[in-house]
């Protein structure tokens, strides 16, 4: 599941990588106020995808405003795993990484979490800070510098959600042994 | 897309004078209509433009499930091949909610009714349209 504030790249990552083309329900945005874009997700985006392994993927995208966070929670249910989408150009992305991701960990401590930063200025210690930042409230997640636009990218994204999967599968194997 | 709509916030396109309005509307739609408890008018996107009774806790959360349901309404309207989705009929053990797309108007919006009780389907319906041209009829000189 992909989710991330307004303009984060969430709609555009999705489209990057499905093999058909997504279930979109974007519309006129008339909050220009906060993002300055034509159009919204109100709802979901959802998308498919069939990597090499045969593994299937189905790809989820939440809206991004608070308001519609009744969907957050709905479409977190059964997800293997959140990536979070940061905007690294906005000047209050550390802010948005610490709300968004503590909202996504109140719904479930448990999911495999990953976080995409784009726009980040070139020299911009973003990265860093905002694994620090997460380190320190105990949340791990790996951090990477990515562009939505590029499949490359968002299959990194992907990739590394399944590594933390199949972590989080072993160390309960492991336990239970 | 109206150049319009991308410069100006929707406080600013929105003026009191035609939320009040709007809500005169709604009122009317409520008060007439038996069973009615709850009328919105909102933005595609999740906005609250006007509701009548005006101190529902939950309006902004219901404005914004509107706009999701709608949407999903007509992406599912498009993968099944239809075309120009409507309405939104939700019927539940205690009443309906009826969302409709004010038609004619851009941005798009949609008028959101809650009713409890018995009342038949059919005259929820036809009241909530009158009350869609009616704003049609209102709205189209200011915003459309």
């Amino acid at each position: 599941m992909f989710t991330g504030p307004m303009g984060a790249g969430k709609t555009t990552a999705i489209r990057a990588i499905s093999d058909a083309p997504p279930v979109s329900t974007e519309v006129a945005n008339t909050d220009q106020a906060t993002y300055a874009k034509p159009t919204t997700t109100v709802a979901l985006d959802y998308g498919q995808l069939l990597l090499e392994d045969g593994t299937a993927v189905s790809l989820y995208g939440t809206p991004g405003q608070q308001r519609f966070s009744f969907m957050w929670e709905i479409l977190c249910r059964g997800a293997i795993g959140v990536i979070l989408l940061l905007d690294g150009s906005t000047a209050n992305a550390r802010q948005e990484l610490q709300s968004y991701a503590e909202a996504f960990r109140r719904i479930d401590p448990g999911q495999p979490f990953v976080i995409g930063i784009g726009r980040v200025p070139p020299g911009d210690c973003l990265l860093d800070e905002c694994a620090r930042a997460l380190g320190s409230r105990g949340i791990v997640a790996p951090v990477f510098g990515v562009d939505v636009r590029q499949r490359e990218d968002v299959l990194l994204l992907i990739e590394t959600l399944l590594c933390v999967l199949e972590a989080h599968g072993l160390e309960a194997d492991h336990a239970a042994h | 897309m109206d150049s319009k709509l991308i410069m100006q916030p929707i406080s600013q396109r929105f003026a009191p004078a035609v939320a009040e309005g709007t809500r005169r509307l709604l009122e009317t739609l409520v008060d007439a209509t038996p069973g009615v408890t709850f009328a919105m008018l909102t933005t595609a996107d999740g906005f609250e433009i006007a509701a009548h009774p005006g101190a529902l806790s939950k309006a902004q959360r219901l404005a914004a499930m509107s706009s999701s349901l709608q949407a999903l309404s007509e992406a599912m309207v498009n993968e099944a091949g239809l075309a120009g989705a409507r309405n939104l009929v939700i019927e539940s053990d205690g009443g309906t909610i009826i969302v409709l797309g004010v038609g004619k108007l851009a941005p798009r919006l949609a008028l959101t009714v809650v009713a409890h009780g018995g009342e038949t389907l059919g005259r929820l319906l036809w009241a909530t349209r009158e009350c869609c041209v009616s704003m049609e009829q209102q709205l189209l000189p200011v915003i459309g």
